[in-house]
């Protein structure tokens, strides 16, 4: 079925054979590494940040910490690690290598420099390497190298300068990479297009602290008694990733091809980015929690996914969802419905219960004797929190009443306690 | 020590935190939780699980050992699927939790932790309260007495405490050191354990509230063996269970070792006293094991998973057989007389009763047999409480709400009231004798 779809794409004018890419981090730090991962199934890398040898790179010790939730390992994930510690010489012929045996994979090089001349530096020897493409590492969040990483993409200036600086040293493409720690991506977004860039790719990390010791009271990773807020990815920045991309998507003035980051496991994921606007997508940290294969199950999930939508080609995905969103001043208020309750498969918890009672509509009662909610059917807010601890899938569902249909009005505080007040 | 060596550690080794939080996460957090309302001695499993769940794991500890003061315990041996687990609404969508192992986690986890959540009343009070044995039953009426800052003194025949916890389990299933914490955390309420203290002798009991205590209560167990024969033959080769897993606890693994390695046996009895005593007799050395019920395997009165381990050890179930009586020569056992049996109409515990089919005896070659076929009070106990009501089979009347029994001042709990019966059981019989005792003694 899969080999009837072509998930090749056009990303900034680079033919790419599927929109999978590793982002620049430590699952794409060498040769070595992005060989396997290309052999895996990944179409292209962002290869780890390269800076010049001007100031040698140490990485904190330990650099990540896990974040869990419950029994679910991973749900974020903190780091603290820096550019490519490698040296520029090794990274370079690192690139040599990779596009002499790989040459139908793209490799784009990511970049960082301290300084004007560096960017400038840096851009022409990855060109002279044979990379494809150029990433511009505007937004680590937590560089130990003052004045760099999203210092810089909180510049708008500088973004443009360096991006500038970029493009005179090379004809490659130019993707900048934007830090979510700002709060309109656009703007710096608008600042790389006015210097020269082909593309924007985000999200970086979120600047975070994702726990802090009960012991020592010092926050996570903890680095010999110290920790900093620093950057934070995983499922949990899904929705972060997906907000900036689709705003970037939105913005006709920008215009520019969109690589969307963050929280990227599945081939839903990827497809969910691809639908608000992105051409191609990267990952880490499903890396870093599963390893490389989980490509094989992208590929094959989008490729079903493409079939059973009669959808041949990725680049008829990209915005799709775009049309359907609006500001919620635009919703249609006059429509409302209420939960749906198939009793037939209930277990009998109660958790719905509980929730509507606490947090919602007091709209449901409790035959105590079968174990049952009752539906008052007039006073269910239809915020469907019932259905989010339900254990059984499908059991409270979202049904549309008719128009005309209106709720019991907004709940008082009834006569028996009013007459408790001395007014 | 070879044999004494398969009895060591308990062969359920527990979860570990990760696990029992894993566990724990499943749990679908009901609503007026059906697992609280399945344990007899309320130890209230809905609460302690979604503690645990919110990562408030010594508000868990806190729970189980204030509702339960041998939680321990009860998480290893009481049969949770026919209990709280049995209620557990995570059934209906795979499989329950298992609340047993959960509830035991958190007691070994205080232990480790050193966190102790009952503290030591802060005043005593004057009165004192003495308690008839020490297995679950009194320890639990004398932890809850003791927690109120009345003056508990336990009396236990035997030289170590803990009862059918210590004498009536084998230790692989239930360990020495596992019930010597728990009855620690007993002591250090201020409880006061008098061991190889019986209490007998015309009116021994009813003498104690002369000598200055303010109530009793009388839990005493029971401990002496209903037999195959009603002359209850001396034979070589012939066990009680009573004595069999007694004998075990008291460590003479070898001078049992040599009765039964290389020997077939047989157990009489159903129940889940008769699958201890086959398991240990297999630990023992036996070359085959028999397990004799006259009933068939549906209506045993054993926990199923109990008797279905049981047969995957090997453990031949010898079923609609009655024995009625042994082959000897010499004063040593030689084999037991069968008679095959069908299964008839219900009888008054809703089992198909067993009919002997005539003329079908034979002679199963053993050269041990464990007779497990319940117990009942000791033949003197009469003596040593003889105002106290008991009923035909010789157990005490106690009101069910409060324990109390006909005698002002005495209250009774645990098997000797309601004849064989759970340790969750027992434990809440302590409980609600404490309440009554509070009550009775505040008047």
């Amino acid at each position: 079925m899969s080999g009837k779809v072509d998930l090749s794409v056009d990303f900034c004018g680079v033919k790419f054979i599927n929109p999978f890419m590793l982002s620049s981090s430590p699952v794409s730090n060498s040769a070595e590494m992005v060989a396997r991962a290309f052999e895996a199934g990944w179409g292209g890398v962002a290869y780890k940040t390269i800076v010049t040898d001007r100031i040698p790179i140490i990485h904190p010790s330990p650099r990540m910490h896990g974040y869990h939730y419950g029994d679910k390992r991973l749900v974020g994930l903190q780091n603290v690690e820096q550019t490519s510690d490698r040296g520029l010489k090794a990274n370079l012929l690192d690139i040599m290598y990779l596009k002499k045996h790989y040459p139908k994979h793209v490799v784009m090089a990511s970049i960082m420099g301290f300084s004007n001349q560096e960017w400038y530096d840096l851009a022409k020897a990855v060109t002279d390497a044979g990379a494809d493409m150029i990433e511009l590492n505007f937004s680590c969040p937590h560089m130990t190298v003052e004045g760099s990483g999203a210092k810089v993409g909180q510049v708008q200036e500088l973004v443009q300068k360096f991006t500038e600086t970029a493009r005179k040293a090379s004809n490659l493409p130019l993707v900048a990479k934007m830090t979510p720690n700002i709060t309109d991506m656009n703007e710096p977004a608008m600042y790389a297009k006015m210097g020269g860039a082909d593309g924007i790719s985000a999200i970086n990390t979120v600047r975070g602290i994702s726990e802090i010791g009960l012991d020592d009271w010092v926050p996570r990773p903890n680095v010999y008694g110290k920790g900093a807020i620093s950057g934070y990815s995983g499922p949990a920045v899904k929705p972060i990733g997906l907000r900036f991309i689709a705003e970037m998507a939105l913005n006709e003035e920008l215009g520019l091809p969109l690589s969307g980051i963050g929280g990227i496991e599945t081939w839903i994921d990827a497809l969910e980015y691809f639908l608000v606007g992105a051409t191609t997508i990267q990952v880490t940290t499903g890396i870093i929690h599963y390893g490389y294969r989980i490509v094989e199950d992208m590929i094959e999930g989008l490729s079903d996914y493409m079939v059973s939508r009669g959808i041949s080609r990725v680049e008829e995905l990209v915005g799709k969802a775009l049309p359907h969103l609006v500001e919620t001043d635009e919703f249609d208020l006059e429509s409302q419905g209420i939960t749906n309750y198939d009793l037939d498969r209930c277990v009998g918890c109660g958790q719905c219960y509980i929730v509507c009672n606490d947090s919602a509509g007091q709209a449901l009662e409790w035959d105590e004797e079968n174990r049952r909610p009752r539906l008052i059917e007039d006073k269910c807010l239809s915020c469907m929190v019932c259905s989010f601890v339900c254990p059984v899938e499908g059991l409270i569902t979202y049904k549309p009443m008719p128009k005309g249909w209106k709720r019991q009005e907004t709940v008082t505080l009834g006569k028996e306690l009013e007459s408790q007040l001395k007014l | 020590m070879k044999y004494a060596d398969s009895f060591k550690e308990m062969e359920d080794k527990g979860f570990d935190i990760g696990q029992a939080v894993a566990e724990a996460n499943r749990c679908l957090l009901c609503y007026d939780p059906p697992c609280s309302k399945g344990c007899p001695a309320e130890t209230d499993p809905g609460t302690f699980i979604r503690k645990l769940r919110l990562r408030n794991v010594t508000g868990a500890i806190r729970t189980v050992k204030t509702n339960n003061i041998l939680g321990g315990a009860c998480g290893v041996l009481c049969p949770t699927p026919l209990l709280c687990e049995k209620e557990c609404s995570a059934t209906e969508i795979d499989r329950p939790i298992q609340i047993g192992r959960i509830q035991r986690f958190l007691i070994e986890h205080s232990w480790e932790l050193g966190f102790q959540p009952l503290e030591r009343a802060g005043e005593k009070k004057k009165e004192k309260v003495a308690v008839v044995g020490s297995g679950p039953a009194g320890l639990s009426c004398a932890a809850e007495l003791a927690k109120d800052g009345y003056q508990v003194t336990i009396f236990e025949a035997k030289p170590k405490p803990g009862g059918v916890l210590r004498y009536g389990v084998p230790s692989y299933r239930f360990s020495e050191e596992f019930l010597d914490r728990e009855i620690e955390d007993v002591k250090s309420l201020g409880v006061e354990i008098q061991c190889n203290h019986p209490i007998s002798g015309r009116e021994g009991a009813e003498k104690l509230l002369k000598e200055g205590y303010s109530a009793i209560f009388v839990a005493p167990g029971l401990w002496e063996p209903m037999r195959l024969k009603r002359e209850g033959k001396e034979l070589k080769g012939l066990f009680t269970a009573t004595d069999f897993l007694a004998s075990l606890r008291e460590g003479k693994h070898d001078e049992l070792g040599k009765e039964i390695d290389g020997r077939a046996v047989a157990v009489i009895g159903g129940g889940s006293v008769a699958i201890d005593c086959v398991e240990a007799a297999k630990r023992l050395g036996a070359s085959d094991v028999y397990l004799v019920y006259r009933r068939s395997f549906a209506q045993m009165p054993a926990e199923e998973r109990e008797r279905i381990e049981a047969l995957q050890t090997g453990i031949h179930f010898l079923l609609l057989n009655q024995p009625v009586d042994y082959v000897e020569s010499d004063g040593s056992l030689k084999g037991l007389k069968l008679v095959r049996t069908k299964l008839g109409e219900e009888d008054a515990s809703g089992r198909r009763r067993p009919v002997e089919i005539p003329g079908s005896e034979w002679v199963l070659d053993v050269g041990v047999v464990i007779e497990a076929i319940g117990s009942k009070p000791a033949s003197d106990s009469k003596e040593w409480y003889p105002s106290v009501k008991t009923n035909e089979k010789g157990l005490i009347v106690a009101d069910e709400e409060t324990r109390k029994t006909n005698v002002d001042g005495i209250f009774a709990g645990g098997d000797i009231v309601r004849g064989p019966a759970l340790v969750v059981e027992a434990v809440q019989d302590g409980k609600l004798a404490a309440r009554a005792i509070k009550e009775y003694l505040s008047k």
